[in-house]
């Protein structure tokens, strides 16, 4: 395996110093440096030029200016990078740093939330082929994946942040809407769980009850200027992840792991109470992690204990149900920020451009207040940008499950008389998500450099808008740097990809 | 920092579309471009609703003013605020301009239809002699910079300086990298004062029409003197004495000083400020927006608002960001489609429209090969196409969905919302191209001995919709009268080595930015002029601009224009269309937004905007 991963990062490097060689002789040769000074009628004109050529090194030949650039990034290796300078005289260095974070954070969330809702879906409309659900989200799959971005963002906005900041200045939600919303979501999952008619009817009565009830309580509590979950609720979520966790590995009839589950959620209470004060107004990040370590070991430690001969699985099962748990405590106490946050920012939380809500040097609020500062702007780009990518993965998902569904060794599954969750989870599942490995790869790389367009749209400077700068002023440090991430980005993802594979497929390895 | 305001102007340029106006032409703009500005305080003949007092162009007087901790914001497009500077070569930018004309007061500002009004509190000036002209500027006592440092002659004295006047050695000696050098070109000789007086005099030697323009805000000189290490007397007393050594030492920092490379301010000791606000103590996210806060020393009246907030967002964004209240004054492109869209947000947004100083035109080739040259078809061949542009119908059917008060244009040097912008019309148009007149131009064509049909190529700067929509109308009528109009509309049209250059083409179709000048128009219109790219020469239009230019008597210059406009439509040079439409939306809860006509934008009175409490 490390021979293996050893010889991809070599050809991986290989590959990113050719394509940084025809990206830099590419960028140069994009047009005239000099197109603005030469339509100048300022009197210093040629003194301006003089000096600009002197700076870009335009009288070098490409390989003097490529070897120029490539000394500056080669010492990123002794931790002294130095990307160069932008025409106007912006150390590239910074710009990168700037513009990166706001690019990768966006790219980065919608990537994952892509994968996640994507290939559920898929798994789910493969397994109910050709039902109404599976109709649905083949329709939407392929509507969302003609999508225009511009369109589609400029229609979010208006929305997400127009019509949202209007509704929360005075939130309501008339019955009739109760009602609609109810009934999607019994359609939903009656139509996901499935089963004979009855039982759908059943399942979907009892949706539109419990989803009718809940918004109509939020409605009359005010839930949506004042929300918090609570303890009800963290507990029957707490629940519902270690349930999630059983049925993914063992099952829901295993005693010893269901105890280990309960157990780490009784802890998880006690940790609650504790937590508290610390979680009230923690000073950072640090303060996050170190609690999310906590629990980790803590769910270890009870799935060691209490696992017995299935320790492996206990402490699998342990750690994602503390996960889960902890991730619903801290959403309680960010949530619980939402009042305050909308107080500072005026009662329209959400801005259709930049990257914070209140510029941050000014911003007043605690942590809390201060992750829906920038949380709020994330929200309507990471939309857009997992939208699109939902569609092919979600088809890609379906295609890869149904082909596999369709296999001898499920149906030689089956007929040992393996319940329908064993053979999708253990069976069909994994070998289905071979192929989607390679897909993700791709869609990071692509994702990157369409976030272009939605950059721009949402107001964000991020790598996008380097690149162009660069690419308009015909200077090649900064679409360097960009092509230095986007590039970084496609090569680790795709060799992470190959990896993911061979663990997925043993014959890969060899 | 001369050109602050001059050069906010001038910045437009020669434009060639219809919104946004590009950099490039910024730098061409250095100089001599265009227009005509009134003297005296002008009626606003549009009729506008605006605010403060009504119909005046000038500033509202607001009264005693105490500023609240409130947030305006506004935005000028996605290009970042990147220099305190604005006035070298490479920073000369409209983005620029909106920041730092609330950075630096001056002696006098332009009201909405290009008037010049004297700022009382920042100083006066007078002219103490006709001939040579002598101009004495007076600083007020109470001005300072807002690190405490009192505004004196010696700020001037380095802006003069840093034109790189020849009796200092000139740009080669002194290494400064001006936008401009028309303060050094036209005052040879340093300002007459003494290091740290708050009066100096300036004499020009030759007449200089547009002398009002010249000086108005400056760049503080002691920040520059310490960072040479010098005093600041010290500086000033070595460009009075020409010592250029010692002046040359602060050209550097002059240059690069004064530039946010990293789009942070990084030494706010660097940047104090001479108007309503300043940048210390300024919020700044880069890439994001820019929170400017009140001069607390200012002198002036103060701003009504406590963060003046500069957003860098796409002009495509705008419209949206206004509706949701993150930008609350916005300039978007003038279209049908924005107005209604603008319109349609009910009573949350206010829209104003108005007619911008930028003008569109049809100009003429009188090259060899072309149909008007004298040779070819001549007067009676550009009397026949005057005759059959639908100028009316044009305006009907493009600009009036805008503005309904738009108006043909009939003059090239004023503009139909300027106060004495009849009184030329009366002297040197009768009206004879106002009317299409289809029989009369085949008449005028069979005269001209040309023979049918005339291909004429209109060409202009594609794409733009606008101007394919009035090619086309163009088109419908005037060939009925024998012309072949050909739309050659190109994207290389302005380019070096485009088709301009290169006069492939009949009739250009553009627009002239106006910047306020008195005199910029002669390199357009007098013979082998820089900007004269049709080739039209007249003994008379050039003897006429140089009187123009020669004087410095408001009278003269108006009776020369009324000369001008009257040959320049006899013989038709081009035929002008109309000014431009804008737009400016903005949140219906502020007060004392003021749309202008002129180049710096609706932000030039921003110190003002308040939200009615």
């Amino acid at each position: 395996m490390l021979q293996f991963i050893l010889r991809r990062i070599a050809i991986s490097a290989l590959i990113m110093f050719l394509g940084s060689v025809l990206m830099y002789v590419l960028t140069i040769n994009s047009g005239d440096p000099l197109q603005d000074l030469r339509e100048s009628r300022a009197e210093n004109r040629d003194q301006l030029m003089a000096a600009r050529t002197e700076n870009m090194g335009l009288d070098d030949p490409w390989w003097q200016r490529y070897l120029g650039w490539f000394t500056g990034v080669s010492r990123c290796f002794v931790l002294q990078c130095d990307l160069g300078t932008a025409r106007d005289g912006a150390d590239v260095n910074n710009l990168l740093l700037s513009s990166a974070g706001a690019s990768l954070r966006l790219v980065t969330i919608a990537t994952f939330l892509a994968i996640f809702i994507g290939v559920a879906l898929g798994v789910l409309s493969a397994i109910r082929q050709y039902s109404g659900f599976d109709y649905t989200i083949t329709f939407a799959a392929f509507l969302f994946y003609s999508l225009p971005v511009f369109w589609a963002a400029v229609l979010l906005k208006d929305f997400g942040a127009i019509r949202f900041n209007n509704w929360i200045a005075d939130p309501a939600v008339s019955i009739t809407v109760t009602a609609l919303v109810a009934l999607l979501f019994a359609l939903a999952v009656a139509s996901v769980l499935g089963g004979s008619l009855r039982r759908q009817v059943v399942t979907g009565l009892v949706t539109f009850a419990v989803v009718f009830g809940l918004v109509f309580a939020f409605d009359q509590v005010q839930w949506w200027v004042q929300p918090a979950l609570g303890l009800p609720l963290i507990i029957v979520g707490a629940v519902a992840a270690l349930g999630f966790m059983l049925v993914m590995t063992v099952g829901l009839s295993n005693r010893k792991v269901t105890y280990a589950g309960l157990v780490t959620i009784a802890l998880g209470l006690v940790s609650y109470f504790v937590t508290g004060p610390i979680l009230d107004d923690p000073s950072g990040w640090l303060v996050i992690l170190a609690l999310t370590a906590v629990t980790v070991v803590v769910g270890l430690a009870v799935g060691w204990v209490m696992g017995g001969y299935e320790r492996r699985t206990a402490m699998t099962v342990s750690v994602g149900t503390a996960l889960g748990m902890a991730f619903l405590i801290f959403m309680d106490k960010l949530l619980r920020g939402w009042a305050g946050f909308l107080e500072l920012a005026g009662n329209r939380p959400v801005s259709t451009i930049g990257e914070n809500r209140i510029i941050p040097e000014r911003f007043e609020g605690d942590f809390w207040e201060g992750i829906f500062n920038w949380g709020v702007q994330l929200v309507l780009p990471t939309i857009v940008l997992t939208l699109i990518s939902i569609a092919s993965y979600s088809r890609y998902t379906r295609g890869s499950m149904l082909e596999t569904i369709n296999q001898d060794y499920i149906r030689t599954a089956r007929s040992k008389g393996l319940s329908d969750r064993v053979v999708f989870t253990k069976h069909a599942l994994r070998n289905a998500l071979i192929p989607i490995t390679t897909i993700v790869a791709f869609d990071f790389a692509s994702l990157l450099g369409g976030a272009v367009i939605t950059e721009t749209i949402f107001g964000w400077r991020g790598l996008g808008a380097m690149f162009r700068l660069g690419l308009d002023t015909v200077d090649p440090n900064p679409v360097m740097a960009y092509y230095l991430v986007a590039g970084g980005a496609a090569v680790i993802m795709n060799m992470l990809a190959d990896i993911a594979y061979a663990s997925l497929d043993p014959r890969i390895r060899r | 920092m001369a050109v602050v305001a001059a050069g906010a102007l001038a910045l437009a340029g020669c434009t060639s579309d219809s919104g946004t106006e590009d950099t490039d032409n910024a730098a061409e703009g250095g100089g001599g471009d265009d227009m005509e500005e009134t003297e005296g305080s002008g009626e606003e003949s549009e009729g506008d609703d605006m605010g403060g007092e009504e119909g005046s162009t000038a500033k509202a007087d607001l009264g005693e003013v105490t500023t609240n901790d409130d947030n305006v914001s506004f935005s000028s497009g996605a290009e970042e605020y990147n220099a305190y500077n604005g006035d070298t070569a490479s920073t000369n930018s409209t983005y620029n301009a909106v920041v730092n004309n609330q950075l630096f007061a001056g002696f006098w500002y332009w009201g909405t239809d290009g008037t010049i009004y004297p700022n009382e509190w920042f100083g006066s000036y007078e002219q103490t002699s006709e001939d040579p002209l002598t101009v004495e500027y007076t600083i007020s006592d109470d001005a300072v910079w807002s690190d405490g440092t009192p505004i004196t002659a010696n700020d001037y004295l380095l802006t003069w300086a840093s034109s790189n006047p020849e009796s200092l050695g000139g740009v080669d000696a002194l290494g400064f990298d001006p936008v401009s050098d028309t303060f050094g070109r036209y005052v040879p000789e340093a300002p007459e004062t003494e290091p740290g007086s708050k009066t100096f005099t300036i004499v020009f030697p030759e007449p200089y029409p547009d002398w009002e323009l010249l000086v108005s805000s400056a760049l503080p000189s002691h920040v520059a003197a310490e960072q040479a290490g010098m005093e600041p007397d010290e500086l000033a007393q070595a460009i009075l004495d020409g010592e250029t050594e010692t002046v040359a030492e602060v050209s550097e920092f002059w240059n690069t000083g004064w530039l946010f490379p990293n789009y942070q301010v990084e030494d706010e000791a660097l940047v104090p400020s001479s108007g309503p606000y300043t940048l210390e103590g300024a919020a700044w996210e880069s890439g994001n927006q820019l929170a400017l806060v009140p001069n607390e020393e200012f002198y002036g009246p103060a701003p009504a608002t406590g963060n003046l907030v500069f957003k860098f967002a796409a002009p495509e964004t705008h419209v949206q960001a206004l509706q949701n209240g993150d930008i609350n004054v916005i300039e978007p492109q003038a279209t049908v489609d924005t107005l209604q869209q603008l319109e349609g947000m009910g009573d949350m947004v206010s829209v104003e429209t108005t007619a911008e100083m930028t003008w569109e035109h049809l100009d003429f080739n009188f090259a060899e090969s072309s149909v008007f040259n004298d040779e070819n078809g001549g007067l009676a061949a550009r009397e026949a196409f005057a005759m059959c542009v639908p100028r009316q119908n044009i305006i009907d059917n493009l600009i009036a969905p805008i503005n309904p008060d738009a108006q043909i244009m009939n003059l090239r040097e004023k503009f139909p919302f300027q106060e004495d912008y009849q009184e030329v019309v009366d002297a040197a148009y009768d009206g004879r191209y106002d009317q299409v007149d289809i029989e009369g131009a085949s008449g005028m064509l069979e005269e001209a001995g040309l023979e049918t049909p005339v291909e004429v190529r209109i060409g202009y700067s594609a794409p733009n919709q606008r101007r394919t929509e009035e090619v086309a109308q163009i088109k419908a009528s005037c060939d009925e009268a024998g012309f072949e109009i050909v739309d050659a509309g190109n994207p290389d049209f302005f380019e070096a080595g485009g088709t301009l250059e290169s006069g492939d083409w009949e009739v250009a179709l553009f627009a002239w930015a106006g910047s306020g000048q008195i005199a910029s128009g002669q390199p357009i219109y007098s013979t082998d002029g820089g900007q004269n790219f049709g080739g039209f020469s007249n003994e008379e239009v050039d003897e006429a601009w140089n009187t123009l230019a020669s004087s410095n008597d408001p009278e003269v210059h108006m009776e020369q224009i009324k000369v001008i406009e009257k040959l320049l439509w006899d013989n038709l040079y081009g035929i002008p269309l109309f000014a431009h439409p804008g737009v400016t939306g903005f949140d219906s809860t502020l007060e004392n937004v003021m749309p202008t006509s002129v180049q710096t934008g609706v932000s030039w009175n921003a110190e003002q905007w308040v939200r009615a409490s």
